[in-house]
């Protein structure tokens, strides 16, 4: 079977903390 | 105080330190416990650290608790865990965005829909996301349209 990435993976992120440091 | 722990917090997700970061979210939480951004980003760090079913939990027992809308979170640890149409259910509702979109793509793949996979991806092609072309083609060979 061909390859698929899991680039919703790399889609997630941490939400910003600029403000709450 | 709070603000200190959101800097160690910080500092182990730039370091992908992701057990560190879910104590740390702990910890916050035990102060703060509706904080958005600490349950935000315990379940990502759970979800990066491949904790997927305990990511799938929290998700939940938060859910009940406080009004977060973790429902694109929630439909990928559905679609780790291969329930597919659960994660389908999830994501709908969900504004179409890259992230969204590539998930939807990534789930009809699995269940078999591969034309509507590859549309998915199509439309993506102008956001510049890496390696999307690896997928698409894994859709187009798996559609039996290779030549394309
Ligand atoms: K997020």
């Amino acid at each position: 079977n061909p390859i698929v990435l899991d680039l919703a993976y790399n889609s997630i992120e941490f939400p910003s903390l600029e403000n709450r440091m | 105080g709070i603000e200190d722990l959101f800097t160690s917090l910080n500092r182990h997700i730039q370091r992908s330190e992701y057990e560190q970061a879910v104590k740390v979210s702990d910890q916050i939480l035990s102060i703060a416990p509706g904080d958005e951004d600490a349950i935000r980003c315990k379940t990502v760090a759970l979800i990066k650290g491949d904790s997927i079913d305990e990511a799938l939990s929290f998700i939940r027992e938060a859910s009940r608790k406080f009004p977060i809308d973790f429902s694109f979170l929630k439909a990928y640890c559905l679609y780790r865990l291969n329930k597919l149409d659960e994660a389908l259910g999830s994501l709908k509702g969900n504004e179409a965005n890259p992230a969204t979109m590539l998930l939807e793509s990534q789930i009809l793949f699995r269940l078999g829909k591969m034309d509507a996979s590859v549309e998915i991806y199509q439309k993506l092609q102008k956001s510049k996301i890496d390696s999307l072309e690896i997928n698409v083609v894994a859709g187009l060979v798996s559609a039996g349209r290779a030549s394309e």
